[in-house]
């Protein structure tokens, strides 16, 4: 995510049961696994990488809420308040007819709002150059990879070590 | 964890459902007592819990085949209780059966459609409206789109869960039944769709018979929906509590959770839908459903909402409520409740008033039915008086008070309230008459009182077992979910609990949503 650039060890599984394994077997050992990268979700990695639950669904229900209430109140200024239309023979206020509207503004709210919050947490903006590792990882390849950048060799070492333990099929290091 | 589990239907249990039964019939019973001439109490319980548990019944049978047709492999742990839902349908039969009976011999008034010289130019109950409908609302016709369309769902139902059954005896390495239940599953989505929405027409919206509303057989089948499927869950979780089930995980709870809460969102759309198109259009004899219900029956109106929507929302709207047995079953505890709710203010209100219609009939002849037009009038709102968002339903009211009198233009009416002596109208013309007594009505208005004593006499007022449930009520829900149950785990007791030769049975096994939380043990460690 920062600016800089990286050095990272990284190495490749071919299964995601592999991969699961080795996870366990690197927390076991307290090694600090700098990410995880797999071509589809794998079920059940979260908790073994030890992530919390997201909160991305709480800000989800903020940004409903706020759009909802924008939507309705917008509404109820506009047409009752501030300029009153009669239309259809309905009350200048006509609550049920505002009620899509309402729902609409929630959806766009939450959706909007949620995709915003996660492209930002994420470090993805237009114009940003992606940092790949390695292509296949969206293809084929299973991929736990440790940073590197300020190290000692003695770290580097452990690492290598635990990737021919756990039997990654390869082992490569880039600076992103 | 063992696979080749068999459901004992205990001793102890049978007597608690029988004693609940009983406590059904005496309810049912009881709610003759002290009824109107018509016995509408006790009719429109009957037929309220009779079509609320053969609908559940159905929509099981529906949602399998949905499932069934979709290749679904999650439900597969949970099939064997729909198959035995879905078997009540037969029961059903025998229960709308009592209804169709009613209805040849005239046993209740449930129906205004089945008055007796309804459709006769020359008799003094003819009713243009309905003439005009008959050829779709007549015994025949009701017999026909009530219990045979349940026989014929009934029928679907048998085959499959026979083909089912079958499937546990033999080993087939060529998936022969597999192919034949996805015949027979895919075969029912559009019978049990096209015929699902003129079976509640039949029965439960020709109750308010001037009444229509193209929304109304997909809210009513969605509210059955509902409640049948916060039965199944609440039924999950109790047999789980009985030690049955332990390879149903909560993750399989999780996906029922979202449909009991998408669904539940569901509802309130086609709920609002109804409300939104009919106050929309602001056309008296639509608007006059909505107008009674909101009037009379506040509680039912917006208890319902409550209910069926803002407790499921809210309740079930985080990930973790819908993977704990607590607030699932209190949830589907609820939503079950309020959709048996439901269905009692679909039914209630329209048949008291049309039981209220025609006693009036009966009692003083031609001139009663211009009596209870003239009710109708009397208790039209006064709109400055409401709140403005409803204005739009209560102006048309107003507009109400034309059925029948339209028949007869030049008859008196004697308005009612503070000049109902002395002021004799002679109806000029259907529009006129319209504003004249609008007129008269906002002339005294002063006089509520006066209208309050009306409210008592017409009986549109509080009325336990109509404007809310009472204890009979109550008693003969508990009956007929009694027979139910006693039904269901009847069909549970006769086949294995997991059909282990299902070939999506590994896939069930190993379900999961992916869905992590902190705190939860386990995880989606199957392995």
């Amino acid at each position: 995510m920062s600016a800089e650039s990286k050095k990272v060890l990284y190495g490749l599984y071919n299964d995601e049961e592999e991969l699961k394994s080795a996870v366990k077997t690197a927390r076991q050992g307290h090694l600090d696994i700098m990410d995880v990268y797999t071509p589809f979700p794998v079920h059940g990695l979260d908790p073994i990488l030890g992530l919390s639950e997201s909160r991305l669904h709480i800000l989800g229900f903020v940004y409903g809420a706020t759009g909802a209430l924008f939507g309705f109140l917008f509404m109820s200024w506009a047409l009752a308040k501030d300029w009153p239309i009669l239309f259809g023979g309905k009350p200048y206020w006509p609550v049920p007819s505002f009620i899509p509207i309402t729902f609409e503004m929630t959806v766009l709210f939450a959706a909007w709002g949620m995709t915003i919050t996660f492209y930002t947490i994420c470090g993805m903006w237009p114009g940003v150059k992606a940092k790949i590792l390695d292509n296949r990882i969206s293809d084929d390849k299973f991929c736990i990879a440790f940073d590197v950048t300020e190290v000692e060799q003695r770290v580097v070492s452990s690492f290598k070590e635990f990737f021919q333990r756990t039997g990654a099929a390869e082992v490569h290091e880039k600076t992103i | 964890m063992n696979l080749n589990t068999q459901f004992v239907f205990e001793s102890k249990l049978k007597r608690n459902l029988i004693i609940g039964m009983v406590i059904g019939a005496v309810c049912l019973a009881w709610s003759a007592v002290g009824d109107d001439a018509f016995y509408t109490r006790f009719w429109t319980n009957y037929l309220h819990n009779a079509v609320f548990f053969t609908g559940i019944a159905f929509t099981a049978m529906f949602f399998l085949s949905g499932q069934i047709t979709a290749f679904a492999g999650w439900m597969v742990v949970i099939k064997r209780l729909w198959e035995a839902m879905s078997q009540f349908m037969l029961v059903g039969i025998v229960l709308l059966l009592v209804v169709v009976i009613g209805v040849w011999g005239h046993l209740h008034h449930l129906y205004h459609w089945n008055t007796p010289g309804i459709t006769d130019p020359s008799s003094s109950v003819y009713d243009e409206i309905i003439a005009g409908k008959a050829g779709f609302l007549n015994p025949v016709f009701f017999t026909i789109g009530t219990v045979g369309f349940l026989a014929i769902w009934y029928f679907w139902a048998y085959k499959l869960r026979q083909n089912s059954l079958a499937q546990d005896e033999h080993e087939t390495p060529s998936f022969d039944y597999y192919k034949r239940e996805r015949k027979w599953a895919a075969s029912f989505l559009p019978l049990g769709g096209f015929l699902s929405t003129v079976f509640l027409w039949q029965l439960i919206m020709s109750i308010d018979t001037h009444w229509y509303s193209t929304m109304f057989a997909w809210y009513s089948t969605i509210s059955l929906f509902l409640g049948g499927l916060a039965l199944f869950i609440a039924l999950i979780l109790y047999l789980q509590s009985k030690g049955y089930l332990e390879y149903v995980t909560r993750e399989h709870l999780h996906d029922l959770g979202k449909y009991l809460f998408g669904i539940s969102i569901f509802w309130t759309y086609l709920w609002f839908d109804q409300f939104m198109l009919i106050w929309y259009g602001n056309i008296g004899e639509e608007t006059i459903y909505f107008k009674e219900r909101m009037d009379n029956y506040p509680v039912l109106f917006w208890g319902n909402l409550v209910l069926n929507f803002v407790v499921p929302f809210f309740v079930l709207m985080r990930n973790d409520t819908k993977r704990k047995a607590g607030t699932l079953f209190f949830a589907a505890l609820l939503v079950f409740f309020g959709h048996w709710l439901d269905f009692f203010y679909m039914i209630k209100p329209g048949a008291r008033i049309a039981a209220i219609e025609a006693m009036e009939h009966s009692e003083g002849g031609h001139h009663g039915s211009l009596k209870s037009d003239i009710k109708d009038l009397s208790q039209a709102p006064d709109v400055s008086k409401m709140p403005r968002v409803l204005a739009g339903v209560s102006a048309a009211a107003a507009e109400q008070s034309h059925q029948g009198n339209e028949q007869q233009p030049t008859e008196k009416i004697p308005v009612t309230g503070q000049g109902a002596q002395d002021t004799d109208h002679q109806e000029p013309a259907h529009g006129g008459a319209q504003a004249d007594t609008h007129g008269e009505h906002a002339h005294h208005a002063g006089d509520h009182d006066g209208h309050d004593g009306h409210h008592e006499e017409t009986g549109r007022g509080f009325q336990l077992g109509y404007t809310l449930p009472g204890f009979q009520e109550i008693g003969v829900l508990i009956g007929f979910l009694s027979l139910f149950l006693f039904f269901f785990f009847r069909q549970l007791e006769r086949a294995p609990l997991l059909p282990l030769r299902d070939p999506f049975l590994e896939e069930s096994l190993h379900h999961t949503t992916g869905v992590y939380i902190d705190g939860e043990e386990g995880g989606h460690d199957h392995h």
